[in-house]
C-alpha cells in the first residue's frame, strides 16, 4: 500500500469518530497518518493514536462516554440491530474494513453475552491491505502453477492474516498460478472484512466468504454449499477445526490455514496439529519471523 | 350594489374561515393516521429482515404517506450526518418540525428516536408498536373532536358572516 493509499485509509477510519475527535485525528501530520495503526479511545482520557513506536496522545480534552456511543452509532450507521452479533463479540466492521473494538458493561443472558453497553473504551483499527505480501512465497507454494495445501505458522502479530489474505487473493485471481475457486471461513471477519456483503479487503474474484460462523461449521458449510477448490481459514485453534480440515482434505480440497507457533517442532509437540503433519494433510509450512522490522519467510516442504 | 357585493364577500370570507378551521381538524386526523400507518410499515420491515436504518428509512419514505413519508425521508438524510448530529437528536428535531401531528402527536413520537437503531429488532418493533397504538388513540380522539367541532366551526363561520352582513346592510 503506497503512502497516499495509507493516508486515505487513515482518513476513512477517522470518519467513524465524532466530529471533535475526528478534527483531532486529522491534525496529525501526514507522515504519521500513513504509519498510524489504530485510534484508542478511553472514557475520561484524551484519544490517542497508535504508531509503530507506541501510543501518542491526540488533543487534550478527555473522551466523553457519549462520544463512544456516537462512535458506535457512526460505525454502525445507527443500525446496532444489523451488527448486534458482531457487537456481542466485542467489535464491529465498518466500510473500508476498519474495525471498531469495544469494551464496556456486558449483560449476560443464559450464560451468553447478550449485549455490550455503557462503553468504557474503544479502538479503531485501520485496515491496510498489503498487496504482494505473498510474492516471496507464492512460487514455492505453487509447484507446477497449482497451490498445494499450506499452513502458515507464526507468533501473534507477525502478519499471518496479511499473508493468508494475499495468498487467497493471488490464488483466486490466478496471479502467478492457476486460478482456483477459494472458499474462506472468516470467523472474526478479519481476512475479508465483509460489509454489506462485499469484502472490504481484496480476496480475489473467485472467493466466497462465510463470516461470523465458528470455523469448523463454516468450513463444512462451504464444503457442502460452494464446491471449493481451496478452503481457507485463519487461526486453527480447536480440535473441531482440525477435524473439518481433515474432512475437506479427504474430499480433495486444497487447504490454506494459519496457526500460532514458532516451528515445525513446535507443531509436532502439540497434539492438536500433529494429525495435519502425520497424515500429510498439509504439504507446505510457511514460517514467518521478524528481524529488524523485516519479515522473513521460510517455506518448508512436508512431503506428500 | 357595492354594499351588496361587499356584504357577500364578508359572508364568504367568514364562512371560508369556519370551513377552513373544520378542515384543519380533518387534516390532523389524517396526519395521525398516516403516521400510525407508517409505523405499521416500520414494524413489518423490522420483522421481515431488519435492514440497516438508512435502508429502512429509504423503504419507508417510498411507501409512506403524508407526515410519515416526510419524516422518514428527512431521517434518511440526517443519517448521512451522524458525526454532526446523533440520530436521537435528529429524530427529535425532525418530529418537532411536523406541525401537522400536533403537540400530543409529536410528544408521542419523540421517545422512538432513542430506540430506533439502538437495540435489537424485536425491542425496536415493540417500541414502535406502543407508539403506533398511542397515535391511533390520538387519531380516534382527533376524529371525535373533528365530528364535534367541525359543524360548530362551519356554523360559526356562516352565522358570523350573516351577522356581519346584517350589520353592514
Amino acid at each position: 500500500m503506497d503512502r497516499e493509499q495509507s493516508i486515505r485509509a487513515y482518513v476513512q477510519a477517522a470518519g467513524a469518530l465524532p466530529q471533535r475527535l475526528r478534527q483531532e485525528a486529522l491534525m496529525l501530520p501526514r507522515e504519521d497518518q500513513c504509519r498510524a495503526e489504530e485510534f484508542r479511545l478511553r472514557a475520561g482520557r484524551p484519544m490517542s493514536v497508535v504508531l509503530p513506536e507506541g501510543e501518542q496522545v491526540l488533543g487534550r480534552a478527555p473522551v466523553h462516554f457519549r462520544e463512544l456511543e456516537q462512535l458506535v452509532e457512526i460505525a454502525s450507521r445507527a443500525s446496532l440491530h444489523a451488527v448486534l452479533d458482531q457487537v456481542r463479540r466485542g467489535y464491529l466492521t465498518m466500510a473500508g474494513g476498519h474495525r471498531v473494538g469495544l469494551c464496556g458493561t456486558v449483560s449476560l443472558r443464559e450464560g451468553e453475552i447478550h449485549s455490550l453497553s455503557r462503553y468504557s473504551s474503544a479502538d479503531v483499527r485501520i485496515a491496510r491491505q498489503v498487496k504482494g505480501a505473498a510474492d516471496p512465497v507464492r512460487d514455492a507454494l505453487c509447484p507446477g502453477g497449482r497451490l498445494t495445501s499450506t499452513l502458515i505458522l507464526a507468533p501473534p502479530g507477525m502478519g499471518k492474516t496479511t499473508l493468508l489474505r494475499d495468498l487467497i487473493r493471488q490464488v483466486s485471481d490466478g496471479v502467478g498460478c492457476r486460478p482456483l475457486r477459494v472458499s474462506l471461513a472468516d470467523e472474526r471477519g478479519e481476512v475479508a472484512a465483509l460489509y454489506g456483503g462485499v469484502p472490504q479487503l481484496e480476496v480475489g474474484g473467485r472467493t466466497d466468504v462465510v463470516e461470523g460462523c465458528p470455523k469448523a461449521q463454516g468450513l463444512m458449510l462451504l464444503l457442502r454449499a460452494m464446491n471449493p477448490q481451496v478452503l481457507a481459514a485463519d487461526e486453527i485453534t480447536a480440535p473441531e477445526d482440525v477435524a473439518a480440515l481433515r474432512t475437506a482434505a479427504g474430499c480433495g480440497v486444497t487447504l490454506l490455514a494459519t496457526a500460532h507457533g514458532e516451528s515445525r517442532a513446535d507443531l509436532e509437540r502439540r497434539s492438536l496439529y500433529r494429525p495435519l503433519l502425520e497424515e500429510h494433510i498439509v504439504q507446505r509450512l510457511v514460517r514467518i519471523r521478524g528481524t529488524g522490522g523485516q519479515r522473513i519467510y521460510t517455506v518448508e516442504e512436508l512431503g506428500a | 350594489m357595492m354594499r351588496l357585493v361587499g356584504a357577500a364577500l364578508v359572508a364568504a370570507g367568514t364562512a371560508w374561515l369556519g370551513f377552513r378551521a373544520a378542515a384543519a381538524l380533518g387534516c390532523r386526523v389524517r396526519a395521525l393516521e398516516d403516521m400510525a400507518q407508517g409505523l405499521v410499515l416500520l414494524e413489518q420491515e423490522l420483522e421481515l429482515d431488519g435492514p440497516p436504518l438508512p435502508e429502512l428509512m429509504e423503504r419507508l419514505a417510498r411507501s409512506g404517506r403524508g407526515p410519515a413519508q416526510a419524516l422518514f425521508r428527512d431521517c434518511r438524510q440526517a443519517l448521512d450526518r451522524l458525526e454532526e448530529e446523533p440520530f436521537p437528536q435528529a429524530w427529535h428535531r425532525l418530529v418537532r418540525a411536523r406541525d401537522e401531528l400536533g403537540r400530543a402527536g409529536q410528544e408521542t413520537l419523540m421517545p422512538l428516536g432513542d430506540t430506533l437503531g439502538r437495540c435489537g429488532c424485536e425491542d425496536q418493533r415493540k417500541a414502535a408498536a406502543c407508539v403506533r397504538l398511542r397515535l391511533a388513540e390520538l387519531a380516534r380522539q382527533a376524529e371525535e373532536e373533528r365530528r364535534r367541532q367541525s359543524k360548530v366551526y362551519q356554523v360559526l363561520g356562516l352565522s358570523g358572516g350573516a351577522f356581519l352582513v346584517i350589520l353592514l346592510l
